[in-house]
């Protein structure tokens, strides 16, 4: 029936790294695919339809690669769709799987990707063809020159500093020291990370996220299954998405609708959910954020979009260490992306550490008593939002 | 365990159609060293660069208005790294809007000493006035032009 | 317990342009996402989300929905995307109105001819690991499957230049100034061999279109007067394996299967569907036939004399692809919500030249991949029936 409550029911994770030569991109999605069924005690058999997580298809080099992934999923004869929205990816194929059950279509539903982009030869290269051939593919744009960018206009704006940058990889790097699943789990310091190469200013090596291969799969069902089966979940309770526009130049000038310094339209898709979940007061509600950031700038306006710190204040309520495990409301306790970024699934991951916190399942990077969570994924040129609430 | 791997690369050529407004702009640039923005009729806004319609209104844009040579600096980022098919580093680029346009153009930022990254970005701040330099031979693209920065 | 929602399309829109190089593909999506909603009476207020479909090696873009997002309302907009598949953008656009959480959905496709090669394009599709370096395009794998039925299927080769000749005949009615030629049989059956078995007589040159349709629920359609509606009673989907080497290719389960959930939905007999038209995935004839056998609706020990009977078409016992299909006219990646958009647009009764009479119930039916390796069944129809669990 319709409106029909919507809840994880198994998660499944790769220990990320750089590159996995042991495992072709079937076999990666395989493996997050075991991990999610046996976490939830369950077999392919009792699927019933299949999302597949998959960003640019240039990033694995295959055309269509779910494709390939069918057995791997045990979709044969079985409903498969495959969903791409740039870097939001995983948060999308969530909501689509969302959509399935609360359809009142399906029961049982697996979500599942994986990424190799350390395998790929230049992200970054690839990365310069989702910009428009007419105005702007001449120009060398990339994720980490559009996200720069972003970070010239947050310092105009609210005076953040390189500092402040750098404190942001600190607190991730010393979250994903305590998360066996993280890419990049080396401590830092600030003075570390301002001495690091930089790429594009003013983005460090270090402020960067890595490339990451390996998979990411759940396991979401519907409200009666569920109590049926007496099994244990956590809930969807929202979900919501907006857009950008496309052009970057249109985030600035006179008139603009969403400033490129900003997440204007993530903080739509938060509203989105929070309003779907019944929240009216993230700031108080809200108890840890799973947001994604692929540069350390990025994760301020996040969590400003959150509403979990007012517009160009989350600088120095980090300082003050707001935002770090045992802090007011930690943000990626995980590491979040700055630590693994398996572009396909990234977005996922941030689901599914906001349900690992709310079920009291994070280990050793557990925010204590941690009930609802936001998760947040970001795509094409900061232009595709996605949000998530995640409750006990 | 023996691993293979295999190599493949993707190489496609594309032909992109511009369409009538991009077309247009491309000519003025190539053939008279003039941007234009176009103007949404609904929010008054004139896009730069122009499209046939805003995607925020939804509505076609109906007027043709030059803007610049003169403009300012609304982003920009200067890198250091070398990426495949891409320049070789240091350059700086950003957003800038021209005069008369509401909406910013990318383009290179050139003539800025950027061996030093922290004052090279003092240079080239949010706000700084920069001008239009066009190219001497102009092929009808947005590399046919750049912006140094204003006296 | 709340009730559940159904669907209805009520808007629709094809551009289709002659001269596909005087637009850039941006003002084309507007031109075709602006034209569904004046055919469904709206604005772009009243879509509450968008799902789009197209496929990044034929675009030469690494992410399409960033380009097409402003163009079709996506900005300060729910949007979503699903490349595998046109026909998946409906499918999605259905389960969310479905959902309760959206009113109303935009769902388009489109198919550029910006790249040096269609068939370049699609072979990037075949894995890396045994198979990218055969040729091993869309084509060849259509070719692939009718060699496996002929070899199953005598006088097979009859039926399908009579199916061919038929749907280019049903487009030659419908959009003259698209159907591809020729259009005689003898003609089809010696035209060039471009894959044996297939002739270029029974496939049509990649052509450039952009598709959309608008969805609604039975709530905000009840609301307002004159909605032409197809109502989506019945959907399924399905996908067969990868490599094409693991499958029969002479059967086609998985739209056996996708069929099966959208008849039970729709309360239609399995062992009997009947429908008053159908429009079916025809890459070229064989896939055609292939389909309607795996849909139920003629075995392939009939194919040969219904052909010859012209029971599938114009006038005959169920027109089939009285559009043309895909053998007549053929925007590569959204064949399948092109499918979709006539079988309902027969329904509302504004199918244009080819509008058959009293249409009150229509079969869609969209394949994608490598030898139809996704396949969606709709079953849509005047009124709205109540879904079966």
């Amino acid at each position: 029936m319709s409106g029909t409550r919507v809840g994880i029911i198994g998660i499944g994770q790769s220990e990320f790294k750089a590159k996995r030569p042991d495992a072709n991109y079937p076999e990666l999605v395989r493996e997050a695919v075991t991990l999610a069924l046996g976490d939830g005690g369950l077999g392919l058999d009792e699927v019933e339809a299949v999302v597949c997580s998959l960003a640019p298809d240039a990033l694995l080099g295959i055309g269509n690669a779910e494709r390939l992934a069918v057995d791997a999923v045990g979709a044969r004869n079985k409903r498969l769709m495959r969903i791409n929205t740039g870097g939001s990816t995983g948060i999308s194929a969530l909501a689509a799987g969302h959509a399935h059950i609360a359809a009142g279509v399906c029961d049982v539903v697996l979500v599942a990707g994986a990424d190799k982009v350390g395998e790929c030869g230049d992200s970054q290269t690839i990365l310069n063809k989702i910009w428009d051939p007419t105005y702007e593919r001449s120009l060398p744009l990339g994720t980490i020159t559009m996200l720069a960018m972003s970070a010239t206009r947050y310092m105009h704006k609210y005076g953040m500093t390189e500092q402040d940058m750098a404190r942001v990889v600190v607190k991730n790097r010393e979250h994903a020291a305590l998360n066996p699943k993280a890419h990049l789990r080396a401590r830092t310091s600030i003075d570390e990370v301002m001495a690091s190469r930089m790429i594009s200013w003013p983005i460090k090596l270090f402020d960067a996220c890595p490339q990451s291969s390996g998979g990411c799969a759940m396991v979401l069902a519907s409200e009666s299954y569920i109590r049926a089966r007496r099994r244990e979940a956590v809930w969807m309770t929202g979900v919501g998405s907006s857009a950008e526009s496309y052009y970057i130049g249109d985030r600035m000038g006179n008139g603009y609708a969403a400033d490129h310094a900003d997440a204007q339209a993530l903080g739509e898709a938060c509203q989105r959910a929070y309003r779907m979940a019944g929240i009216s007061d993230p700031a108080q509600q809200i108890d840890v954020g799973e947001l994604y950031a692929p540069f350390s700038n990025t994760e301020f306006h996040s969590i400003e979009a959150a509403g979990l710190a007012d517009r160009g204040h989350s600088p120095a309520l980090l300082k003050e260490g707001w935002f770090r495990l045992g802090g007011r409301t930690p943000v990626n306790p995980s590491g979040g992306v700055l630590c693994s970024n398996p572009i396909a699934v990234t977005a996922m991951v941030r689901v599914a550490e906001a349900a690992l916190q709310v079920w009291n399942r994070a280990g050793a990077h557990q925010v204590k008593g941690a009930r609802r969570a936001i998760a947040s994924g970001n795509g094409g040129d900061h232009q595709l939002f996605g949000a998530v609430v995640v409750e006990a | 365990m023996e691993l293979m791997t295999r190599v493949e690369r993707w190489d496609i050529t594309y032909r992109h159609a511009l369409g009538e407004t991009a077309s247009w702009f491309f000519a003025q640039i190539r053939d008279r060293k003039q941007i234009y923005g176009r103007r949404d009729p609904k929010s008054g806004r004139v896009l730069c660069p122009p499209r046939a319609f805003s995607d925020q209104t939804l509505q076609p844009t109906n007027e043709w208005v030059p803007v610049g040579p003169r403009g300012k600096i609304e982003c920009f980022t200067i890198v250091y790294e070398p990426f495949k098919d891409l320049p070789e580093p240091p350059y700086a680029f950003g957003y800038v809007l021209l005069e008369g346009a509401d909406t910013a153009i990318g383009g290179y930022f050139k003539g800025v000493d950027l061996s030093d990254g922290a004052v090279a970005a003092t240079r080239l701040a949010i706000g700084t006035p920069v001008m239009t330099q066009f190219a001497e031979h102009r092929t009808g693209d947005v590399l046919d032009f750049w912006f140094t920065v204003a006296k | 317990m709340t009730k559940a929602i159904k669907v209805g399309l009520v808007g629709s829109a094809v551009h289709a342009p002659r001269v596909p190089e005087r637009m850039s593909l941006e003002e084309a999506l507007h031109a075709v996402a602006m034209a569904a909603l004046r055919d469904a009476g709206i604005g772009i207020d009243d879509v509450d989300g968008i799902v789009v479909a197209s496929c990044d090696q034929l675009e030469g873009r690494a992410i399409s929905i960033m380009m097409a997002s402003g163009s079709v309302g996506g900005v300060g907009r729910d949007i979503t995307a699903t490349p595998s598949a046109s026909e998946h953008a409906f499918v999605l656009g259905c389960l969310r109105v479905r959902s309760g959480m959206y009113r109303t959905q935009l769902v388009i496709s489109w198919s550029p001819l910006e790249s040096d090669s269609v068939s370049q394009a699609q072979r990037l599709g075949a894995d890396p690991y045994f198979h990218r370096r055969l040729p091993l395009d869309e084509l060849s794998s259509f070719a692939l499957q009718a060699n496996a039925l002929e070899a199953e299927v005598p006088g097979l080769r009859e039926a399908a230049i009579a199916t061919a000749r038929k749907n280019r005949q049903h487009g030659f009615t419908a959009y003259p100034e698209y159907a591809s030629a020729p259009r005689e049989a003898a003609l089809i059956r010696d035209g060039k061999v471009l894959r044996w078995p297939i002739t270029d007589g029974m496939v049509s040159p990649p052509a450039f279109a952009a598709v959309a349709a608008v969805l609604a629920s039975d709530d905000w359609i009840g609301a307002r007067a004159g909605c032409k509606t197809a109502w989506v009673n019945g959907m399924g989907w399905a996908t067969e394996t990868a490599f094409l080497g693991d499958r029969d290719l002479a059967r086609l389960d998985s739209l056996t299967a996708a069929a099966a959930q959208a008849y039970r939905e729709a309360g239609v007999s399995q062992q009997d569907p009947r429908f008053d038209i159908a429009e079916v995935a025809d890459p070229t004839p064989y896939q055609e036939l292939l389909s309607l056998e795996a849909l139920g609706l003629c075995p392939r020990d009939r194919w040969v004399a219904a052909a010859q009977r012209g029971d599938f078409a114009a006038g005959g016992m169920l027109p089939v692809n009285l559009s043309g299909g895909a053998i007549s006219f053929n925007p590569v990646f959204c064949n399948g919500l092109m499918r979709i958009v006539e079988s309902a647009n027969q329904v509302r009764g504004c199918a244009g030249r080819h509008q058959q009479a009293g249409v009150r119930t229509a079969l869609a039916h969209g394949a994608s991949g490598f030898a139809m390796q996704y396949n969606t069944v709709v079953v849509m129809g005047r009124s709205a029936r109540e879904m079966q669990p």
